[in-house]
Order: C-alpha cells, then structure tokens, then sequence
C-alpha cells in the first residue's frame, strides 16, 4: 500500500516534470491544448461572466486567437497573483495571460511577449489653458497626489515643472478646477474615472494622450519554452496588423464599458519596456 | 532596531529637500509673527475699548477663529476664500506660491485671537488707576493706553507670547495639507522616495525640537535680562 502510494506519487511528479520539460510548439500541439494560467477575478483582463459561468476578457480573446493559430484547444487555469509565476515556472501552465505587469525584475524570470496593454500616468487639463501635449507644461505648476509615484514620475517626465501634492485626488482635482494648477497628473484609470465624475464641465477639461510613465501588460511564457514566444508574437502582430487588436481593445475597455477609453494610445509591437 | 542612515539627513538631495523644508517652515512662522502681533494688539484692544459695537466685533472674532480647528481654517483659505475674489485677482494670485500665502493669511488670523487674548489679559493685569491717571494728566484713552499702559502690559505679556509663539512654530506643519513644501511636506517626500521612514521625521522631530528649544531660550533670556530686573 505504501508502495504503491509511493510509485504514484513518483509517476504524478514525473510527469509534472516531462510536462515542464517538453512545452514547446511541437509539444503543445501533440497535446492538442495550451493550458493557459489566467486570473479570472480582474475585469475586464480576465473575469466570470455572471451570466454564463465561463472566463471572458481581453487577455482570454487573446488567448483564443493564439490557440486558434496554433490549431489546439485552449484550456484556462485560474490562478492567484501570487502563484502566477510559480505556476509558469513549475510547468502547470504554459502561457500566462494574467495581467502580468512586464518589468524589469520579471524578466530574469520568464519570457515576456509583446505588450498587449499599455497604461499609465497621464495629465488632466482644462481644455481653456490651451495645452495640448505634455511638454507644454514645462516649467508650469502640476498638481497631483502624495505618496505614490506620481511626484517622482512627473519630475521625471518634466524636470522644471513645480509638483504640489495632496492628501487626496479630489483635493488636487479640485485645486485644479480651481484654477490652481495647470494639470492634474494619476493614475489613467483613475483619472478616467475622475473624469467622468465631474460630469456636465468635462466638456471643458481633456486628458492628455501622452502616458507620463508606462505600465505594460504582456502575456508570459517560460525561459525554456522554444519557439512559443515566437509564435505567440506572430499571432499579436497578426492581430495588429489586421485590426483586430485595436477592435479587441475597445471591445473590453473602449467606450460604453467600465473603462471607458474613447481610443487605444498604444500599439503591440515591443517586448522592451523602460 | 533598524540601521538608521545618517548619510540621507547629512548630505545629497534629500539633505537638501529636508532643509528647503525647514528653512520655509522658518519663514512661515516668522512672517505670520511679524503679521500676527500687530492683529492681535488690534483685537485685544477693540475687546477693551469703552465702545460697545467694537467689544462685539472684538469678541465675535475670537471665539468664530478660536473654536474652529486651524485645518479646517487652511482648507478654507486655501480652496474657498480665494473663489470669492475677483476673476483677475484670482488669477494673479493663483499664477503665484498661493499655497504659501493661504497658509500665512489663516496661520496669521489664527494665531493672532490667541495672542490677542492674552494681550487683553495682560493690559488687563495692569491696575486700572494707571489709565486713570494717564486720563488725569490730560492724556486720551488711546494716548493713555500707548503711553502708559501698553509698555508695562506688554512686559507681563511676553511668557505667554512666547508660548503662542511655540505653538505658531509647531502649527507651521499644518501647512502640508495645502501643499506648501515645508518641512512636515519634505518629510513626506523624503519618506515616499526612499521609504526612510524613520530617518526622515527624526530630521523633522528634531529640527521642530531644535527650533522650540531656541525660542523658549530666547525667551528665558528676555525674562532674566528685562523684566526681572525692571521688577526688582
């Protein structure tokens, strides 16, 4: 009995293992899957849909079409944010669509594809002080929050601009519908929504398209995983290149959704971020 | 215990934001001193004048400044009051450190119903006969007051100027919450840049320590030097 216990669990790590060893392309397609780690609690990347009970997203769109591609069946796994990585590495999945956050530290650890989402921090401007673009507020008075990494990140973008900051972003919004300031810099989702609450005057305020810093997403394979990485970038340029993506884009975060994005700023087609 | 980097406090770019921080709270507090003195002898003296239309006026801005929080005076000076003005009053003083003069312009108004009160207390400790025979000699009550009242009011005044004083010194920090870049402000920075916590507000503690210690010297100087001396 102990035995026997024993051998299976040897026969389970063993083929935990072959199955980490052999995920290339050829592989993947013998297997006639890809097993792909996604979050599934993270809208719109990746979440149930309350109706149907099934993953949908941004990230799972992505995902289908990299399948499809490759001629397998996708298979989603659920995993933890923490557990991400681990997961890829351990080879009980073989691609992440998790809204993976692509830097620097990350890349001693897995292979990153393209980019397939770009946010960041972006300036909030009232439409009547006629700034249209970032380098415009040079030297000018840039409101915006203590304690993250707005500050150092503005003073990066724009060495001369004098930076005030304040306990709260309604503080700095309004300091900037006052008047006080000539933009308002955070978060691009934050400031989405932001905007949207000010309501009937946002006619009078723009966002300006130009990202401050960047964070991009990217989906991940593992160090060892061959010819995945290619494939899974010829798929994404293929999207690109026909449209698809940015259709896919505004799908999960255009107008009408909870995002809101009224147009895409970014394009896929690096796997070098900053 | 946790290393403590002297290295950040003595020198570099945080050095230096931690001592514009400090220099600034330095200068707020000495022009809201310079601001405050005079309206707080105003309003002590409107709380004491024989006219009972200025009594009122004198008593209803002490207890309307006193009884409200000093942040809840910054937050209004800094985002309310100014919307009140002028469109192009507005603007010019938006184009300029409108952080800075909101904070004096409510730290002045603030301090000056303290020190008010106690000036009226220390004119007040004068015995009323030096007025009279300030009258008596043919002098009029303001004249009177200047001349005869005020000088030795003043003199009793100063320990608990001094400590309003202090406590200016110490209200500085509430600047922060409108952005000026003071010395609780620069900290704050300080902190979010290098997650130095405990270096960066033992920088603050002991600059607020060092400042306070200074001025109550001051003020222990004065006392032995002028008044003792007078009294004996």
């Amino acid at each position: 009995m102990r035995i026997s216990l024993l051998s299976s669990a040897v026969a389970v790590a063993l083929s935990l293992v072959s199955a980490g060893v052999f995920a290339d392309v050829a592989a993947i397609k013998n297997k006639g899957e890809i097993v792909i780690g996604t979050l599934g609690t993270d809208e719109p990347n990746s979440f149930v849909d309350p109706k149907t009970r099934q993953i949908i997203g941004y990230e799972i769109d992505l995902g289908n079409e990299i399948a499809k591609d490759l001629g397998v069946k996708p298979v989603y796994k659920q995993i933890a944010v923490a557990a991400r990585i681990p997961e890829l590495q351990q080879g009980r999945v073989d691609l992440l669509a998790a809204s993976l956050t692509h830097n620097k530290e990350r890349e001693a650890l897995v292979d990153f594809s393209n980019s397939v989402l770009i946010t960041g921090q972006k300036a909030l401007v009232k439409k009547s002080s006629g700034v249209t673009a970032l380098d415009q507020l040079a030297g000018e008075k840039i409101l915006t929050v203590k304690g993250g990494t707005q500050e150092p990140n503005i003073l990066k973008a724009l060495p001369t601009a004098k930076v005030v900051t304040f306990d709260t972003s309604q503080q700095a919004l309004l300091a900037l519908q006052q008047g006080k300031g000539k933009a308002f810099v955070d978060d691009e989702s934050a400031l989405t929504n932001d905007y949207a609450k000010i309501g009937a005057a946002a006619k009078g305020y723009a966002i300006l398209p130009e990202n401050l810093s960047t964070e991009a997403l990217a989906l991940a394979v593992r160090k060892d995983s061959g010819d995945l990485k290619v494939a899974v970038d010829k798929t994404l340029a293929r999207l690109e290149s026909s449209g698809e993506a940015e259709k896919l884009y505004l799908k999960w975060y255009g107008p009408g959704t909870k995002s809101n994005q009224a147009e895409r700023h970014f394009k896929i087609d690096s796997d070098q971020v900053e | 215990m946790p290393d403590f980097d002297y290295s950040l406090l003595l020198s570099g770019q945080y050095h230096d934001m931690l001592l514009s921080g400090l220099m600034l709270s330095i200068k707020l507090a000495c022009v809201t001193l310079v601001c405050s003195l005079p309206l707080a002898l105003f309003i002590a003296l409107l709380r004491l004048s024989p006219v009972r239309p200025l009594q009122w006026l004198g008593f209803a801005y002490v207890e309307s400044i006193r009884n409200i929080p000093l942040l809840a005076h910054m937050l209004f000076w800094y985002f309310a009051a100014p919307e009140f003005l002028p469109e192009s009053l507005r603007e010019w003083l938006y184009a300029g450190n409108i952080e800075a003069i909101s904070a004096i312009v409510a730290l002045t108004l603030y301090t000056a119903a303290f020190m008010s009160e106690d000036i009226r207390s220390g004119i007040r400790a004068i015995p009323i006969v030096q007025l009279e025979a300030g009258r008596a000699l043919g002098f009029g009550y303001l004249e009177s007051m200047r001349l005869v009242v005020l000088p030795q009011a003043l003199r009793v005044t100063i320990a608990p100027l001094i400590s309003q004083t202090l406590n200016l010194w110490k209200n500085t920090s509430i600047a922060t919450v409108v952005g000026v870049a003071e010395l609780m402000y620069q900290a704050g920075q300080v902190e979010t840049a290098t997650f130095r916590s405990l270096e960066s507000f033992a920088f603050a503690t002991s600059a607020y320590l060092s400042v306070s210690l200074l001025i109550t010297g001051a003020a222990a100087w004065y006392q032995h030097r002028y008044v003792q001396a007078k009294s004996r």
